[in-house]
């Protein structure tokens, strides 16, 4: 939206909102970021908020980029924000191919980044409902502190999209809830403030009767106020009521000339650029000149540096019903003829253009390369248009359609558009020119797996290998696929025969891709049927071939699979972490896979965080943090790094990490709601926030799936925990909650029985722990529960839930007054695990029970409660809690090894910790640092 | 707009309506709330026929919860999040009113029942059932499209989201009747042994199918979604038929329902 700055009339009742803005906007959260969502009806004054607020933030020292969405339907990906970032970079074309979507979302930071240098970065996109998909999400993986960058980002939004099915609709509800968000509702002025705004243009002596007017006919919408306070100042007198009537009668005063201009900027793709503008005229250059300047003089063009633009989208609206349909198609044919001449590379501009010119011929080689660029930059929505467009463009009989079609269906199968990927290829399979019909059953399975339909999905791979036609290289692949998709199904018998079957003729017919899936789903298959040995000799096997084949998705596929297996079903996690550290080092040292890479690291984060080594796991996930994934990939990190924070009891990070997984999440994703809500119950707990934590499980509860088992299982523990604790702490338990979460524990036990053994060993354990809590909630201070538990929870090598249970067991036993060595020795045991891993907030509970029985928790050091985190302001602030811990023992002169030996971590890792230390103190030896230390202490 | 439409309780409605449900069981706390606070609202008070139709989704609302509880959906996290976003409609058609001709953003089909609280009076169940109309004609397909977007998945017939949703029908039919028997009086009582159950069942029908209906406009928007002016254009149509189904019953001639 278009008004310009220099004419702006005065800004009226927007003061506060707009101090508001600025600071909202300055009060970046943890993460790092804010943002700000202006919404409100068309021409209530969002940009002009926008400007001023970009004016003043700049003023101020922020750098700021400004870009718009256009309504041109069919966007290329990225548009405002590569439109903003062309402003400092006008040769941002020629970038390196990224390698993947991360990548690209990546390589856009690193331009934000370089643009903001030193100062902080406000991006301001106005228009935001026009929003390519592409937009949206890079706008959410920013929000998330994704793309590493200090940033607020100030957007407006027309409030008349939100109405119906709009995406952001959805995107603004739940980011509305995150402390670094808000959404600011516009409303029109009201009747003072209408009389000032019209007293200010039209001076004084206005009479009230007609400042009244006014308000009843603009309904208190600046923009139309402002116009009619000018016909009244004019003294002209206004018959019409309609916004339209108003602008045509201004119109017709127009000379000739501007009248075309204006016409011409309308129909054009702001902002038009000065020699297209002369081209679509025909205008000489001085005459061009002056119908400009006549246009600007009525207010209907703006001018800026980089071309015209109409000073409100309401008049755009308003001339657009007006144009005849020949003359609309003339304008858009002179434009993408002027588009040609000039060698535009805007294909979708161009292709915008030939459309609406009503020249389907002429436009489609502009949408084809349209599309095949939106497919460069991962906008597979955008691509997906496209192709979808060149398919209306062509008739039936067209040579390219086939080709057309088999690119809209890839492509709607790409971006999730499964029941399109499905229609086309529908379409695809009735022509005479189709693939064969092994091929169509094949892509047809393929689609329905990706859209979840397993039971039709397996259908059409049956068909694939009755297909006459089938190829042995179709066969064996058909034949994996299908084992894949059983193994999710948990129907491990008939996957174990489909994977045998793809294996047999896989040496002599399979590509190493197919090899890989079919092992992995064999090995898989054979560990859930109980033997593993058989299964672990295939998968590794797979790898030494993907080792020889050295492709780097090969490797990936393999190591994944193999790392799964064991720190999954297996439970050899020691050794699972370490393929998958091998695995995620070997394609670092190929210079590719960096999605498998970042996968490799998460499995090996969630390995450490369960086997206890905690600080391990940390400096693992930094690293993979450090690839800067994005979607569901940097959800799993994130989620697996909280976990972690929480553990640690650092509240700041942990709530950080939670925001962010909530902000990619108003992008879509039903699957890591129930972790998070479990994360976000286990922090309140820490935080002594029963409520929320009830709340957030009550949550869980109502969305979680009931063959979901081991997720049911943490979360009602979860649940049992916060009754638990809120009676401990001297509250009311929740009747119908534990009503409820009792029921989830029935459940869970009746469908224990039909579970793969390696999942069984899991929930019964969780169901330990909830029988356990259930007891605890009935005031029972019976340790045996709790004992049950502990022995599970060691057998299945977790010392964490392990150690919990031998807290829980020793506090029973203490009130009960029975077994006291026994509850001592249970008491120190979890004290000694508690510290070893650095679970602050678990210590601290072990410590306070230890007071009040009046137990030694070691026989030659005093107890004492460890400080909360955080709480502290000593210099050190800057550290994390295990860097602090680290600088501790530098300071007592220990050396790394001795350092990893006290703290169960490696020794690189203890070097990575204390490169951290220097870099936050800004000090180069260890002395220099022993000293910040001891001055602090 | 020199007095606030919702009168003495103007404070306590918008400050109820600053809160965003984000789950069910918000959901039917934030109903719960809205039902005290309608009934207070004059001159009607409860009789007015937005409280009638509020008591009616609360009920519905609480049933899903159980549901939920009970872990009888297949897919749990489909029908929560529709649930959320079939509410936050009706409290955005709350917020927006600002009486008759001073609610630009208010649906037609809610403006309709609105103007109604302060009378004339009309007939409990056909007020419950503008309301209803209003919620699934109009804002039910809307909220079946965002959920699906949400989901990333498609609305395919027979899918198991789709059984889900239909097992809301069973809701719908188990507590209208109860709604019915809650509002009888005495020479109701008479007109309900004779044609009760031909009425029960017509009302079951009715439900069956508009809900149908809404699920197959939501299918007819999924495939416009990404297209503002195609989807603009079918929001006013399905807010104008709405509408005049809305207005039948609320006239005189929806008393017959009743």
């Amino acid at each position: 939206m278009a008004s310009e700055e220099g004419d702006d009339g005065p800004l009226v009742g927007r003061t506060d909102t707009l101090a508001e803005i600025e600071s909202d906007l300055r009060n970046v959260g943890p993460g790092g970021t804010a943002a700000v969502f202006v919404t409100g009806e068309s021409g209530v004054g969002k940009s002009r908020l926008l400007r001023e607020t970009a004016r003043a933030m700049g003023d101020a020292g922020y750098s700021v980029l400004s870009g718009t969405c256009l309504d041109i339907g069919d966007a290329s990906p990225l548009h405002p924000v590569l439109q903003a970032l062309r402003q400092y970079q006008p040769d941002l074309q020629q970038w390196d191919q990224p390698t993947g979507a991360d990548a690209l979302l990546d390589r856009v930071s690193r331009d934000l980044r370089a643009v903001a240098g030193e100062k902080d970065l406000l991006l301001v996109l106005d228009d935001l409902q026009w929003a390519d998909r592409s937009t949206r999400q890079l706008l959410l993986y920013l929000l998330a502190g994704l793309g590493g960058i200090r940033l607020s980002v100030l957007a407006a939004v027309r409030a008349e999209a939100l109405h119906g099915a709009h995406p952001l609709r959805r995107v603004l509800a739940e980011l509305r809830r995150l402390r670094s968000v808000r959404v600011v509702d516009l409303a029109p002025l009201d009747r003072d403030q209408t009389s000032e705004l019209v007293s200010a243009i039209a001076g004084e002596g206005i009479e009230p009767e007609d400042a009244d007017r006014v308000y009843k006919r603009s309904g208190g919408n600046p923009f139309v106020v402002e116009e009619l306070a000018r016909d009244l100042r004019d003294g002209r007198v206004e018959l019409s009521d309609t916004l339209r009537e108003i602008f045509l009668s201004r119109v017709d005063e127009l000379p000739p000339a501007a009248h075309a201009v204006v016409h011409a900027v309308a129909a054009g793709v702001e902002p038009v650029e000065h020699t297209v503008l002369a081209r679509v005229t025909g205008l000489a250059e001085a005459e061009l000149i002056e119908a400009i300047r006549a246009a600007v003089a009525h207010r209907f063009v703006a001018s800026s540096a980089d071309g015209y633009r109409l000073r409100h989208r309401l008049v755009a609206e308003v001339l657009e019903a007006e144009v005849l349909e020949a003359e609309a198609a003339s304008l858009h044919r002179r434009y993408a003829e002027a588009m040609e001449v000039s060698g535009a590379a805007d294909h979708a501009r161009l292709a915008h253009h030939w459309q609406r010119a009503g020249e389907p011929a002429r436009a489609l080689p502009s949408v084809v390369a349209a599309a095949r660029s939106a497919e460069k930059l991962y906008g597979f929505t955008e691509a997906h248009r496209y192709w979808s467009l060149a398919l209306d463009l062509t008739t039936d009989d067209a040579p390219e359609r086939i080709e057309l079609l088999a690119h809209a269906a890839e492509s709607a199968h790409h971006c999730g558009e499964h029941q399109r990927a499905l229609d086309r290829l529908a379409e695809l399979s009735q022509r005479p020119d189709a693939p064969g019909e092994c091929e169509l059953h094949l892509r047809r399975a393929r689609y329905l797996a990706a859209a979840g339909r397993s039971a039709t999905a397996e259908v059409e791979y049956e068909l694939a290998l009755r297909s006459p036609d089938c190829t042995p290289q179709q066969r064996v692949s058909a034949a994996a696929n299908l084992a894949e998709l059983l193994l999710h199904l948990g129907r491990y018998a008939d996957a174990y025969a489909r994977a045998t079957e793809a294996l047999d003729q896989a040496a002599v017919n399979g590509s190493t891709r197919d090899l890989v899936r079919a092992s992995a789903a064999l090995g898989f298959s054979s560990a859930f049927r109980e033997d593993p040995d058989a299964g672990l000799a295939v998968i590794r096997h797979a790898v030494e071939i993907a080792e020889r084949s050295g492709h780097p998705d090969d490797l990936g596929v393999a190591y994944l699979h193999l790392a799964e297996l064991l720190t999954g079903p297996l439970n050899s996690v020691e050794e699972g972490v370490l393929v998958a550290r091998r695995g995620a080092d070997r394609l670092a040292a190929l210079g590719a896979g960096r999605t498998y890479q970042t996968r490799l690291l998460a499995i090996a984060g969630n390995g450490l965080f369960r086997v206890g080594q905690w600080a391990e796991a940390d400096a693992v996930l930094e690293a993979a943090m450090r690839h800067r994934p994005s979607g569901a990939d940097a959800v799993e990190l994130l989620l697996a790094r909280c976990r972690l924070w929480v553990g640690f009891g650092d509240v700041e990070a942990a709530q950080r990490d939670l925001d962010a997984v909530a902000t990619l999440l108003a992008g879509g994703g039903a699957r890591h709601v129930l972790p998070m809500l479990t994360l976000r119950a286990g922090l309140a707990m820490w935080q002594g926030r029963h409520a929320q934590a009830r709340a957030a499980v009550q949550r869980g509860l109502t969305e979680t799936r009931s063959d979901d088992l081991v997720l049911l299982g943490v979360l009602a523990w979860h649940g049992l925990r916060a009754e638990a604790e809120a009676r401990a702490a001297g509250e009311a338990v929740d009747p119908g909650a534990i009503r409820r979460l009792k029921t989830v524990v029935d459940r869970m036990a009746q469908g224990v029985g039909n579970a793969a053994t390696p999942v069984r060993a899991v929930v019964d354990g969780y169901l330990d722990l909830c029988n356990a809590e259930l007891s605890r909630v009935e005031e029972k201070h019976d340790p045996d529960p709790w004992q049950r538990a502990a022995t599970a929870w060691d057998r299945r090598k977790q010392p964490y839930p392990a150690a919990y249970a031998r807290l829980r067991r020793a506090e029973a036993a203490l009130t009960r007054k029975s077994r006291k060595a026994a509850a001592v020795l249970a008491l120190r045991e979890a004290y000694a695990t508690a510290t070893a891993m650095g679970a602050r907030p678990f210590a601290a509970e072990i410590v306070s029970t230890a007071h009040r029985f009046r137990v030694a928790l070691a026989d030659d050091v005093d107890t004492q409660e460890l400080g909360g985190p955080g709480a502290e302001d000593d210099g050190l602030a800057v550290l994390t809690q295990r860097e602090r811990e680290v600088l501790a023992a530098v300071a007592e002169g220990l050396t790394n090894r001795e350092i990893g030996e006290r703290l169960y971590i490696s020794e690189r890792t203890v070097g990575v910790h204390v490169g951290h230390i220097f870099d936050k103190l800004q000090v180069r030896t260890r002395v220099q640092a022993s000293r910040v230390y001891l001055t602090a202490a | 707009m020199t007095e606030s439409v919702w009168g003495p309780v103007k404070q306590e409605m918008s400050d109820l309506l600053q809160t965003y449900p984000d789950d069910v069981p918000a959901v039917v706390d934030q109903l719960t709330k809205l039902q005290d606070i309608l009934g207070r609202v004059p001159p009607l008070l409860a009789e007015n026929p937005l409280c009638d139709f509020n008591k009616l989704y609360l009920t519905i609302t609480e049933s899903v919860l159980e549901r939920l509880y009970a872990g009888r959906f297949a897919d749990p996290s489909f029908l929560s999040r529709l649930d959320v976003e079939f509410a936050a409609r009706y409290f955005d058609a709350l917020r927006a009113w600002a009486g008759p001709d001073a609610s630009p953003r208010c649906p037609r089909v809610w403006a309709g029942l609105f103007q109604r609280i302060p009378g004339p009076d009309c007939r409990p169940l056909p007020a419950a059932c503008a309301g209803v109309n209003a919620h699934i004609n109009f804002d039910l397909p809307f909220a079946l499209v965002t959920t699906f977007d949400h989901l990333g998945t498609d609305p395919i017939d027979d899918s198991i989201q789709h059984h889900d949703y239909l097992q809301i029908n069973e809701i719908f039919a188990a507590a209208i009747p109860g709604l019915r028997r809650g509002y009888l009086d005495r020479w109701q009582v008479l007109i309900d042994t004779m044609n009760g159950r031909l009425d029960d069942w017509w009302q079951g029908e009715a439900i069956d199918y508009t809900r149908n209906v809404a699920w197959r406009n939501a299918q007819k928007l999924w495939g416009m979604r990404h297209d503002m002016t195609a989807t603009d254009k079918e929001r006013a149509h399905l807010d104008r038929i709405a509408s005049d189904l809305g207005k039948l019953l609320l006239s005189p001639l929806g008393e017959f329902l009743q």
